[in-house]
């Protein structure tokens, strides 16, 4: 287990710098730079900017040094914990997604929870009831909630929560709660505005969620030892628990490496229309605009919580899964 | 010598007032509510000591506007945390200013004096004091200028292009306390507009607070503290980000607005609130602004008209178009709102650039032909345009300054624009491109006269562009249109790429003589009609093309001499040959302008005017309509 774990962690340096590689050539692969978006986007406001001012910035950041040079001191910045400076924000990379990342966390926990609970109880409903009415009934509306785009569905909502409820538009809590210290109102103007976002995110897991636990159950309920456990007379429900179900949960534990980044990214586009407060937004307008070291330091997170989250449950399965070995093909 | 009387005037009046108001303004008629707690505390002097002896009087029957009363907080929404900069714009704040009728008067000046164009006297108000309680003299000045504009590493990013004549910095004097003069060898007629644009050329810095973040105030260990503990790469940076003036997000920076931001960034909400020192009070006394606080919220631009239709702003112009009128109407009763329509500013909405440098030799001549340009111009179908896209609202017209400027002409704006299909085949005939069989001209090569009419606008452009490419079929020129990122656009542009491309037209709609007019000539490479003569303007002739268009080459002299001129006739003058020249010529095609802008306030929120035009420059969006005068009446 220890050398498993060894190795793996050795493996994920070189995958590191190829994804840091890739980031850094993609972003920089459309022609231009921040400063020309930024110089554009003045203009079409009118406002004019002085092109003595553009190199000035430039080389602060240190844009007149050659692709390489600025690849590395990128990198030997991240390693000393330092992300670069977002120049849309004229602040510290760390403190841009800092500012954002405690609420994505709670909008993304409360999601995740929200479709599991859901998913679960229409999944093992779907594969124990399997083609009843029931079945077909609960499936279409899952799939109709995958199906349905999910800013579309989110402007909707969003009018109908103002139209009837007067629930304020976008945004994670009503504006005069902003920077104020917590209290019983700021609460329940949290919850009241987190409910959208989270139906919203949620009904596209859902599906996905409920479709794959049911083909894995399905396959599960048919083997034998099912059939045996029933011909002896455990009962239903154990019989459905105590084992088919544990052993359908693996496509679970392997979820895991792709919750882990969601949970910092958020949704992107829902977080655009519904105008959230979370990174996910920070990120587009970040690519947008070639807001380099925002973006790539981000999407650096993002890479690096993946890399860690696969191996969580990579772990995970084999812990519980005795099935699985880790030693598997690499001494063949 | 224009200049010179509206000066006069301006003095006359302050004087008048200066004689009369003390007694009024010191009078009863109160400090605002909010302040009294700190003032009974002892953190702030009464109104008396904290105005300047000699304020700037903003006479409100004058105005058409009614007095107001102290009290509540304008809530608006922005885009993005880098558009606080509004606040600057919107508060408008300046040495001197343009007031409601475009001309320039002193603001934060007491006075300011111009002889030959060129020596420029600036007298400060006596008493008035920054943000923070500190004294706002003539040190600030200095400060600025010594320590800043002439520093090697601070002046690099400073825009200072006005402050240039002929290559040449002005010599700054400090005369007294409150008395600074920049003297040029040249006339320069950049600068007071500079000083009054939306986004100031600012010649004064707080040196007081401003001296801790400077090398040469402040010792190296302890700057270096700074520098590490703020996360910045040098003290230039710390410096720079300290004092950026524009773009408010320093709150611990000293200003001279009439409401200060509290919240440092990154924050979803900024909250602006009265600057106690401000110098304007109202005829009565009443020190402005009216309104306490303003509260920016930073939604994303998609769902801003969304919002405010559901009466989450009290004040809301930005990111609303007139597409959204219908919508914000209906929704503006049921949450007690105003929704007025103002114009908008640009020259034409949209406008159609030929690329007169472009790449392709064959087009290249058929562009710089003036009856091609013409005749692209002569068969569009502008009323259908006007009707279809802006209920009939806009004025049809080239792309030339809008009639509420004083410098419009009847023949700038119809010059080519009458709906004339049979002239302008018939130029079309003239030139030789002799029609083809399936109704698409033959160029001289013999190709077939195709354009891709490229732009990078939003559906509405999207939408006139398709009726365009229906417009020009009747002329035998078949367009494809297609939709790129502005940043790409314009770099095809310069390259020589690009053949038409679409585009909003002048900026300054509203343009004044006192103003460049530098967009009716070719002076930077962003000018989609001949990027490479404004690159060779821009880049002092280091790259580029020089023009070589007699009539360009005309405009160009014209704003040379503009650029050395010392009076308003003369730069009137000049304005005047330099429309008619670009009008004529039809260098850019226009089709409508003042469309309609709505603006959506509280009903209770007095002194917006029902009309006016939503612009940059030179009115900064509620600038010159005096954001401080707005009020909340009771119910």
């Amino acid at each position: 287990m220890i050398n498993y774990l060894f190795y793996r962690l050795l493996a994920a340096i070189p995958t590191l710098i190829l994804i840091s590689m890739l980031i850094f050539a993609v972003i920089e692969l459309p022609p231009g730079d921040y400063f020309e978006t930024f110089l554009a986007e003045q203009e079409a406001l009118g406002e004019s900017v002085d092109p003595k001012k553009i190199e000035y910035l430039k080389e602060t950041y240190g844009f007149d040094q050659p692709l390489p040079v600025r690849y590395v001191s990128w990198v030997a910045g991240m390693l000393q914990g330092d992300f670069g400076y977002s120049f849309e924000y004229e602040l510290p990379v760390n403190e841009v997604i800092g500012s954002r990342v405690y609420m994505t966390m709670l909008v993304s926990f409360i999601t995740i929870i929200f479709t599991w609970l859901i998913a679960f109880p229409i999944g093992i409903y779907s594969a124990t009831h399997k083609y009843s009415w029931s079945d077909y009934g609960l499936t279409f509306i899952g799939l109709l909630g995958l199906a349905t785009p999910n800013f579309l569905l989110a402007l909707i909502l969003m009018y109908f929560a103002n139209v009837w409820f007067g629930t304020s538009i976008g945004h994670l809590m009503d504006a005069r709660f902003i920077d104020q210290p917590i209290s019983w109102e700021k609460f329940k103007s949290i919850v009241e505005h987190l409910v959208i976002p989270v139906i919203v995110i949620g009904t596209a897991g859902t599906a996905a969620m409920i479709r794959r636990l049911r083909a894995n159950l399905l396959d599960e309920l048919q083997k034998q030892y099912v059939t045996t456990a029933r011909a002896k007379g455990v009962p239903p429900f154990k019989a459905l628990v105590k084992y088919p179900l544990r052993m359908s949960l693996n496509f679970f534990i392997s979820d895991i490496g792709s919750i882990l980044p969601s949970v910092i990214s958020g949704a992107e586009v829902v977080a655009i229309v519904l105008s959230l407060e979370t990174t996910g937004p920070l990120l587009i307008s970040a690519l947008k605009s070639q807001d380099m070291y925002l973006a790539g330091s981000f999407l650096m997170m993002l890479a690096v919580l993946t890399v860690i989250g696969v191996l969580i449950s990579d772990i995970a399965l084999a812990l519980l899964d005795p099935r699985i070995r880790l030693k598997g093909g690499r001494h063949r | 010598m224009l200049i010179l009387n509206r000066f006069c005037l301006a003095i006359a009046m302050m004087l008048f007032f200066a004689g009369n108001l003390p007694k009024v303004w010191a009078a009863e008629l109160g400090e605002p509510p909010v302040l009294e707690a700190r003032i009974a505390a002892g953190e702030l002097p009464p109104m008396a000591q904290r105005l300047p002896d000699n304020p700037f009087v903003v006479d409100m029957p004058s105005l058409g506007k009614t007095h107001g009363k102290y009290g509540g907080t304008i809530r608006t929404l922005m885009a993005s945390s880098k558009d606080i900069r509004m606040m600057t714009v919107y508060g408008y704040s300046r040495l001197v200013g343009f007031d409601g009728e475009l001309n320039l008067v002193a603001d934060i000046l007491e006075s300011f004096e111009v002889s030959e164009g060129r020596i420029f006297t600036f007298k400060l108000r006596k008493n008035h004091k920054w943000s923070d309680g500190h004294p706002f003299t003539a040190e600030d000045f200095k400060f600025y200028w010594e320590d800043v504009a002439l520093h090697p590493e601070l002046s690099r990013s400073d825009d200072s292009t006005e402050m240039l004549v002929e290559g040449k910095l002005p010599t700054f004097e400090m005369i007294d306390d409150l008395t600074v003069r920049y003297t040029w060898e040249k006339p320069n007629p950049l600068f007071l507009g500079s000083l009054a644009a939306p986004r100031p050329n600012m010649i004064f810095a707080p040196a007081h607070y401003m001296k801790q973040f400077h090398e040469k105030y402040q010792d190296k260990a302890a700057l270096d503290k700074m520098v590490t503990e703020s996360g910045e790469r040098n003290w230039v940076s710390l410096f720079i980000n300290k004092g950026r003036h524009y773009r408010p997000e320093n709150p611990d920076l000293p200003r001279l607005d009439p409401w200060i931001n509290l919240t440092a960034p990154p924050a979803e909400q900024f909250t602006f609130t009265r600057n106690p020192y401000f110098h304007r009070v109202d005829d009565q006394g009443l020190q402005l602004p009216y309104v306490d606080a303003v509260v920016v919220g930073i939604s994303s631009a998609e769902i801003i008209p969304a919002k405010t239709g559901s009466g989450e702003a009290d004040l809301q112009a930005r990111y609303l178009r007139f597409s959204d009128y219908t919508f914000l109407k209906a929704s503006a009763k049921a949450h007690d709102m105003n929704v007025a329509l103002w114009q908008e500013g640009k020259g034409s909405q949209l406008a159609i650039f030929p690329n007169l440098n472009t790449s392709d030799e064959v087009w290249r001549g058929i562009f710089r032909d003036v009856r091609f340009r013409r005749a692209l111009s002569l068969s569009i179908d502008r009323e259908e345009l006007n009707q279809q896209f802006f209920f009939g609202l806009g004025n049809v017209s080239a792309n030339t300054v809008m009639p509420s400027s004083p410098l419009y002409e009847d023949e700038f704006a119809n010059a080519w624009i009458e709906y004339d299909v049979d002239d302008a085949n018939e130029m079309l005939d003239e030139m030789g491109l002799k029609m083809g069989p399936d109704g698409v001209r033959i160029l001289p090569d013999g190709r077939p006269a195709e354009i891709v009419m490229e732009g990078a606008g939003n559906s509405e452009e999207t939408d006139i562009a398709e009726l365009l490419k229906g417009y020009w079929k009747e002329i035998g020129i078949r367009i494809f249109n297609r939709n790129i990122p502005i940043e790409n656009l314009r770099r095809r542009n310069l390259s020589g790429e690009t053949l038409l491309t679409l585009g909003v037209g002048l900026d300054l709609g509203l343009a004044v003589a006192d103003l460049a007019p530098n967009e009716l000539a070719p002076t930077s490479q962003a000018q989609a009609n001949w990027p490479k003569w404004g690159n060779y303007f821009d880049s002092n002739k280091v790259s580029g093309e020089a023009p070589d268009l007699p009539e360009v080459t005309q405009l160009m002299d014209l704003f040379a001499q503009w650029s050395v001129s010392s009076s308003t006739e003369e730069r009137e003058e000049i304005w005047g040959t330099m429309l008619g020249i670009y009008t004529d010529q039809v260098f850019t095609i226009g089709i409508v302008n003042g469309v309609m802008q709505p603006i959506v306030y509280r009903s209770k929120l007095k002194n917006i005017p029902s009309e006016g035009v939503f612009t940059f420059a030179p009115t900064a969006y509620f600038g010159t309509y005096y954001m401080d005068s707005f009020y909340f009446a009771d119910e």
